[in-house]
C-alpha cells in the first residue's frame, strides 16, 4: 500500500480523505494546506502518491502539481476535483496528473483510483 | 448519512470559518475591486460547496455553487462588482449562516427560498456571461460536439507490424468521460503512437461520446504494457482486436477489425482489478500517522471536563499537603511540591488552551455596522484593533451580545446622519472604533464613536420623568452619575423605538451581562464629540485571586479585584446615619455592612475591608484576614438556585467549602 501526501485547504476534506485512505490500508505521510506547502512536503517526504486539491490559497493545485513534477517527473499526483472544474483538471492532466477523483468523494472510487495509479 | 455524522462538528466549524471569510471579503469588495478578496471568496465558496456536497446538504451546496459561479465570472473579469450584487451575495451568505445554524441544531440545513436565491444568483451569471468564458457547467462537457456511434467503416488502417487495435469501454458511472479518456490516451501515448482514434481525440477530450474508444496504436511495448496503461479507473473493459496476431506477423488486419465489438478467442480482456505491479508492492513501513497533525479540534465541553479534573487535582493536592504537614512526613511534602508545580503548569496550560482571540466575535461586527449604517442612511468608518487579544472561551460566549448592543447603539444613537454632522463641522463619515487590549491581568475593550455624545439634560430629564430620581438630585449629580443612569433597567433615551436598539432592552442588559462575566463597564462622553464605553474583563473566570477572611469564625473569600483597601476598625469612628452604620475615610463616607445574617453576629470584628464595584464603595467588617490565594471558583449548583451575596464556592486545600462573596451584588443592591 502507498505512502500518501494529502493536499487540501480544508481540514474537513483532509480528515475525510485520510479516513478513506486509512480504510484502504494506505499510510498518510503528510498533509498540506496549500500549494507551497505541498511542494515543500513532497520534497521532504517523497510520498508514493499525492492527492491534490485544485482550488487552494497561495498556490493552486495546478501550479503545485507543476512544481512537484519539476522536482520529480515520475511523481504520481491525483487531482481532487469538484463539479465544474473539468477545464482545470484537463490542464492538470496535460501537466502530468495521473488521475482524478471527484468530490463528493466515494470511498471505493477514491481507493480504486489510488490503487490503479500506484500500480501503473 | 450516519457515517458522515462523525464529520458534522468539523464541517460546521470549518464552514463557519469560510462563511466569515466570505462576509469579511464582501465588505472589502464593497469599497472597490480587490483581487485578493475575490480569490478568497471564490475559494471559500468552493470549499463550502465541496464540504456540503460531501455531507449531503443539498441546499448549502446549491447556494455555494451559485456563488462560486458568480465569483468565477468576477475573477475572470467578465462581471463587475455592483452594489446590487454585493447585497445579493450578502443575502446569500446570510442564507448560508441560517443553514449552518440549522445544521448545527441537527436540522436538515434547508431554506424555503432556495430556488429564488439560486436563480437570482444565476441571473447575474446569465446576464453577464459572455461566450467563450469559463466552463462553469457540469462535469459532462456541453460543447455540443457529437459523434455517431457507428463510424467503423470509415476507419482506414495502415497495415503494419507492431500495431494493435484496441477497444476500451468506460463504465457507465464514470464521472467524466472526457477526463478519463484524456488520461487513458495520455497513458497510452507513453507506450506508443496512437495512429487512429475513434472518436477523434478532440472529441474524447472535449466533446460528447458514448464511452467507447476504439483505437489503433503502434507500439513495441507489448500487449501487457498496453493493457496496463489502458486499465485506469472507470474502465469497464479493454479488448484487443485480431491484429494482435498481426503483431506476431501472421494475419493481416481487415478494415472491419476496427469499429465493431470484438469477440472470440482472439480477444484478451484486461480487468481493471488486476493491474500488475500492485502485487509487487512491498509492505510499506507505517509512518506515524499523527506526525504531521499540528492542530486538532476539541469540543469545548471536553476542555471544561478537563478543567474540572484539574481543579479536583488542585484541591486534593492541598489536602495531601496538609496531611503531610500534620504527620510531619518530609518526603511526601517534597514530592507534593513537585506535584504542585506540575499541577499549576497544567492549570496554566489548560487556561491557555481555552483562550481564543477576540477576532472570533469581532469579525462579525463589520457586517452589522454596514447593514445598520445603510438602513439609517449614515456613513460609518468602522475600525477594529486588537482582535488578537485572547479571552477565555466562557467569557467570549457571554460577550457577544453586550458588544453587539453597544456597537448598534453607537451607530443608532451615537453617529449622526452626514448632513447633521457636516452642519456641526464634522466630516460626513462618522467613526466607530472597537479596540481591545490587555491591561495587566485584565482585558479592556473600548467602543468609541465621534457622534453626538450623551446629552446630560436629556438623560436627567428622562430619569426624572420615570421617577428614578428627583429634580433636585438631577441638578446635583455629576456627569458621571448621570451617565450611570443609562444603565438602569428600562431606561432608553431614543426618541422613537427603532428596530435596532431601544427595543425595550437597554444598557441595563449590557451591564447585567458584563456583571455576570465579573467585568465592569463605564461610559464617558462629551456632547457633540462622541461617547466612549469601556469594558474591563478578567481574561478568565475560572481562577480568581481572593483574600480569605473570617467572620464570626467562618471563612469567606473575597475577590481581590473588588477590594480597595483593608484597614483597622475602631469602634469610635463608626457613625450612625439612621439605622445605617458608616465610616469616614479620607473625607469619604462609606456605608458599613455587617454580614450578620450570612455568618451570624460576630463580636470580634476588628478589620475593615473596603469593597468597590463600578464606582461605588462600601465596607464590611470582618474578624481577621487569613491571607491571599488563587482559587478556583465553582458555581453553585442549579439545585441550590440563586443565593444572594454568594457568587460561588471554593474549596481550598484543607477541603473546607468556602463561600465566595458576590461583591458586585452587595455593593449594587445596598
Amino acid at each position: 500500500m502507498g505512502r500518501i501526501l494529502i493536499v487540501d485547504d480544508t481540514l474537513f476534506m483532509r480528515t475525510l480523505l485520510k479516513n478513506i485512505l486509512f480504510s484502504g490500508g494506505h499510510s498518510i505521510v503528510g498533509e498540506a494546506g496549500d500549494g507551497d506547502e505541498a511542494i515543500e512536503k513532497y520534497k521532504e517526504l517523497k510520498p508514493d502518491l499525492v492527492t491534490m486539491d485544485v482550488v487552494m490559497p497561495k498556490m493552486n493545485g495546478i501550479e503545485a502539481l507543476k512544481g512537484i513534477k519539476a522536482f520529480d517527473p515520475n511523481a504520481k499526483v491525483i487531482m481532487c476535483t469538484a463539479v465544474g472544474q473539468e477545464q482545470m483538471v484537463k490542464l492538470a492532466i496535460k501537466s502530468g496528473a495521473r488521475g482524478y477523483v471527484v468530490k463528493p468523494f466515494q470511498a471505493p472510487k477514491v481507493l480504486e483510483e489510488i490503487k490503479n495509479v500506484l500500480g501503473s | 448519512m450516519s457515517e458522515m455524522d462523525a464529520y458534522r462538528a468539523l464541517y460546521i466549524a470549518e464552514s463557519r470559518e469560510n462563511h466569515e471569510t466570505i462576509v469579511k471579503n464582501l465588505l472589502v469588495l464593497e469599497n472597490g475591486p480587490d483581487e485578493a478578496a475575490i480569490a478568497e471568496i471564490f475559494r471559500s465558496a468552493h470549499s463550502l460547496k465541496g464540504m456540503s456536497a460531501t455531507m449531503g446538504f443539498k441546499h448549502m451546496e446549491r447556494v455555494c455553487h451559485a456563488m462560486e459561479d458568480v465569483f468565477q465570472l468576477i475573477r475572470s473579469g467578465q462581471l463587475e462588482v455592483h452594489q446590487d450584487l454585493v447585497d445579493l451575495l450578502l443575502a446569500a451568505s446570510d442564507d448560508i449562516e441560517l443553514m449552518l445554524d440549522d445544521i448545527e441544531s441537527e436540522g436538515p440545513g434547508t431554506i424555503d427560498h432556495l430556488e429564488e436565491r439560486v436563480q437570482s444568483l444565476l441571473d447575474w451569471k446569465a446576464d453577464r456571461h459572455t461566450p467563450g468564458g469559463m466552463d462553469a457547467g457540469s462535469m459532462q462537457s456541453e460543447n455540443g460536439a457529437t459523434v455517431p456511434a457507428q463510424i467503423a467503416d470509415e476507419a482506414l488502417l495502415e497495415e503494419k507490424e507492431g500495431q494493435f487495435q484496441m477497444l476500451i469501454r468506460l463504465r457507465d458511472d464514470c464521472d467524466s468521460r472526457n477526463l478519463r479518456g484524456m488520461l487513458l490516451l495520455q497513458n497510452l501515448d507513453q507506450f506508443g503512437t496512437i495512429i487512429q482514434c475513434i472518436p477523434d481525440r478532440e472529441i474524447v477530450e472535449d466533446g460528447v461520446f458514448d464511452g467507447t474508444i476504439r483505437l489503433v496504436i503502434r507500439s513495441d511495448a507489448g500487449i501487457d504494457a498496453l493493457k496496463t496503461a489502458a486499465s485506469v479507473s472507470d474502465v469497464k473493459e479493454v479488448l484487443f482486436g485480431p491484429d494482435i496476431e498481426m503483431a506476431a506477423g501472421k494475419t493481416a488486419p481487415g478494415r472491419e477489425g476496427v469499429g465493431k465489438p470484438l469477440t472470440g478467442s482472439d480477444i484478451v480482456a484486461a480487468g481493471t482489478d488486476h493491474a500488475p505491479g500492485l502485487a509487487k508492492q512491498v509492505k510499506e513501513e507505517r509512518v506515524d500517522k499523527s506526525r504531521e497533525v499540528k492542530n486538532i479540534r476539541v469540543d469545548i465541553t471536553r476542555l471544561d471536563q478537563m478543567m474540572n479534573l484539574i481543579e479536583d487535582l488542585v484541591i486534593n493536592r492541598g489536602r495531601l499537603a496538609q496531611i503531610a504537614r500534620k504527620f510531619q512526613i518530609k518526603e511526601l511534602d517534597e514530592t507534593l511540591n513537585m506535584v504542585g508545580r506540575s499541577v499549576s503548569d497544567l492549570q496554566n496550560l489548560m487556561m491557555n488552551i481555552r483562550m481564543i482571540p477576540l477576532s472570533h466575535i469581532f469579525n462579525r461586527f463589520p457586517r452589522t455596522v454596514r447593514d445598520l449604517a445603510h438602513k439609517e442612511e449614515k456613513e460609518v468608518e468602522f475600525t477594529i484593533e486588537g482582535g488578537d487579544t485572547e479571552l477565555d472561551r466562557s467569557i467570549m460566549d457571554g460577550l457577544n451580545d453586550p458588544l453587539l448592543h453597544l456597537i448598534r447603539n453607537g451607530v443608532d444613537h451615537g453617529i449622526e446622519k452626514p448632513e447633521i454632522r457636516m452642519r456641526s463641522g464634522k466630516p460626513g463619515k462618522g467613526k466607530l472604533n472597537l479596540i481591545a487590549s490587555r491591561d495587566r491581568d485584565n482585558v479592556v475593550i473600548v467602543i468609541e464613536d465621534d457622534g453626538t455624545g450623551i446629552n446630560r439634560e436629556k438623560v436627567a430629564r428622562k430619569a426624572v420623568e420615570r421617577g428614578l430620581i428627583t429634580e433636585l438630585q438631577a441638578a446635583e449629580m455629576t456627569n458621571e452619575a448621570v451617565y450611570d443612569l443609562l444603565f438602569l433597567p428600562g431606561f432608553s433615551t431614543a426618541e422613537k423605538v427603532t428596530d435596532v436598539s431601544g427595543r425595550g432592552v437597554g444598557l441595563d442588559v449590557v451591564r447585567t451581562a458584563i456583571d455576570n462575566l465579573k467585568g465592569t463597564i463605564k461610559v464617558e462622553s462629551s456632547p457633540g464629540k462622541g461617547s466612549r464605553f469601556e469594558l474591563v474583563l478578567p481574561p478568565t473566570m475560572a481562577i480568581v485571586n481572593v483574600i480569605m477572611v473570617r467572620i464570626n469564625g467562618r471563612r469567606c473569600a473575597i475577590p481581590v479585584n473588588n477590594v480597595v483597601e483593608v484597614a483597622g476598625l475602631s469602634v469610635s469612628k463608626i457613625h450612625h446615619i439612621g439605622t445605617q452604620e458608616a465610616i469616614m475615610m479620607r473625607d469619604e463616607v462609606l456605608p458599613l455592612d455587617r454580614l450578620d445574617d450570612m455568618f451570624g453576629k460576630s463580636d470580634k470584628t476588628e478589620i475593615l475591608v473596603v469593597l468597590q464595584h463600578q464606582n461605588k464603595k462600601r465596607t464590611i467588617a470582618v474578624d481577621m484576614i487569613e491571607g491571599q490565594q488563587e482559587v478556583v471558583i465553582k458555581p453553585l449548583s442549579s439545585m441550590i438556585g440563586g443565593c444572594r451575596g454568594i457568587s460561588g464556592i471554593t474549596i481550598p486545600g484543607d477541603g473546607e467549602v468556602v463561600p465566595v462573596l458576590d461583591v458586585n451584588a452587595i455593593v449594587r443592591e445596598n
